[in-house]
């Protein structure tokens, strides 16, 4: 294809945006608003996965002893935790260290403890760390059958519960996205229908003339992907701008929470929706071209 | 250049347009089509240019074969025809030159070869003048001359006309043919379908009726033959 060619389908292809203004602005607006919610999905689920994920990393396993066991007895249970595969870490926590760490945990509602006396309610335990997040709940399990282990604790559930909200917002999200990538080939290839039939006299000429079928098509097509592409950028520009006000307040008031950093995040985000809005537009011309355009 | 051999065409809708047909337009002939309304003219124009398919029969048109193109060879086929019909088909928002260029411009010409084309076929037809005129502002003459221009600026070897005068007045539909024939006499084939008694017989060319789906007569330097 000639660069003049191109310049052609270009001129073509803008041209027919601007006589179509009020349906080029109603798809741009669809795709934009479908994307933006594409977009938002997306930053929403990564960000879970990757809470999920940090959290998961740093799971111990807390184990438990039970009251009355000998020194002798417990350095056997230390020694055979540390001999479960995928164990790599294992700490001594007595009675008193536990009871010291809870003190400093209530701070100046420390007083609550002069209730108990003397006496000291916290069992001794070992806090295990495992290689792979997956071999935690196997070395959990196999603990708990040593003789003199009270219990064996992870924060499991947690990290449950986040993989399922994570899996829940995923496929809520998926059937949305899905809902408004149909909407928004549907305005498109509206519109590219109504640039189609306002050019028909052309297209006709076109064909006696011995325009090949991709000559005809190519402004059609161009037009489609500039509508997408344009939805897109809106998008893409919205999403930016929102997450980096959502990053500088959590910042400054939830710091714990592992958001993601924007860059280069939100830039991948952009060019999926970008190509996906690209990908959209193309589409909906294609659809229209089909059915309107005997070519 | 045309040739047709045992050619019919029926239509979805069962109706009969051409049966049978058989005849051989060489290069450089001049032919007029005639007949009454829906004896079937504007058909058999039509399958040349593959706007329309045979039902039965062979078609060969510039050595191809039309009846067995694929889709994507019509163009190329289309690319050796200049067609030319009774309603000019220009576009209104492109001037005369525009009008012109276009059908360079969509078989990807050099802006060279485009400029000093369109250049010699407005001259030709005499309407260098109008170049930057736009449709509307033209007579239909003008129009159908502009609309001749561009059939012929891709050096067709065949021009096919759908009733060219059949919107003019006689005297304008004389320069038309004087344009038709000059054309004829540099070598394109031309074939004419048409309703006009005085420029047939006036022009003494050859003559094809087509009555009721059939060749019903083939005239050497014939006559229009009817009372219409």
């Amino acid at each position: 294809m000639k660069i003049r060619t191109m310049e052609y389908f270009i001129k073509e292809a803008l041209s027919s945006l601007r006589r179509n203004g009020l349906m080029s602005f109603a798809s741009v607006t669809t795709v934009a608003l479908s994307l933006l919610i594409l977009g938002m999905f997306l930053v929403m689920v990564l960000n879970l996965n990757n809470m999920a994920s940090t959290l998961e990393s740093q799971v111990q396993i807390s184990v438990y002893l039970q009251d009355g066991l000998t020194d002798l007895e417990m350095r056997e249970v230390g020694t055979r935790i540390t001999k479960i595969p995928g164990v790599v870490q294992v700490n001594f926590v007595g009675k008193e260290e536990a009871m010291s760490r809870f003190k400093e945990r209530l701070g100046e509602q420390q007083g609550l403890l002069n209730a108990l006396g003397e006496a000291n309610p916290l069992p001794n335990a070992f806090e295990v760390k495992v290689d792979k997040t997956e071999r935690v709940k196997a070395a959990a399990q196999a603990m708990m059958q040593f003789k003199g282990v009270e219990n064996a604790k992870f924060g499991q559930e947690v990290v449950e519960q986040l993989f399922a909200l994570t899996k829940m917002v995923r496929i809520f999200g998926l059937i949305i996205i899905v809902f408004l990538a149909l909407a928004a080939l549907f305005i498109i290839s509206n519109t590219i229908r109504i640039t189609v039939f306002a050019r028909r006299k052309e297209i006709g000429i076109m064909k006696y003339v011995g325009a090949t079928n991709w000559f005809i098509r190519w402004p059609f097509l161009l037009e489609g992907m500039m509508l997408g592409f344009g939805g897109a950028l809106v998008a893409v520009l919205f999403l930016n701008e929102t997450y980096g006000v959502l990053i500088h307040q959590v910042y400054e008031s939830l710091a714990f929470l592992p958001l993601i950093p924007q860059y280069p995040f939100i830039t991948n985000i952009s060019v999926v929706l970008l190509v996906t809005g690209t990908v959209i537009g193309a589409l909906g011309s294609t659809i229209s071209l089909r059915r309107y355009m005997q070519v | 250049m045309i040739h047709l051999d045992g050619v019919s065409k029926i239509y979805d809708n069962g109706c009969v347009a051409l049966s049978d047909i058989t005849l051989d337009i060489p290069k450089g002939d001049f032919v007029f089509v005639v007949g009454p309304s829906g004896a079937g003219k504007s058909t058999f124009i039509k399958l040349i240019f593959r706007e329309e398919l045979p039902t039965k029969g062979k078609l060969i048109v510039n050595g191809r074969n039309v009846g067995e193109l694929e889709p994507s060879e019509i163009p190329y086929l289309r690319r050796n025809l200049g067609i030319v019909f009774q309603d000019y088909r220009l576009l209104p928002n492109k001037t005369v030159y525009e009008n012109v260029a276009f059908a360079m411009q969509v078989i990807e010409s050099s802006r060279r070869d485009i400029q000093k084309r369109v250049s010699h076929v407005l001259d030709l037809v005499g309407l260098r003048h109008k170049a930057k005129n736009f449709p509307g502002e033209l007579s239909g003459g003008e129009q159908q001359r502009i609309a001749i221009a561009r059939a012929i600026v891709n050096n067709p070897v065949v021009v096919i006309a759908d009733e060219p005068t059949g919107n003019l007045d006689p005297e304008t539909s004389w320069e038309i043919m004087k344009i038709f024939e000059r054309i004829n006499r540099d070598g394109t084939t031309i074939v004419m379908a048409t309703h006009d008694k005085t420029v047939v017989d006036a022009m003494k060319k050859r003559v094809i009726a087509i009555e009721k789906s059939r060749v019903a007569r083939d005239q050497v330097k014939g006559v229009y033959g009817y009372e219409d």
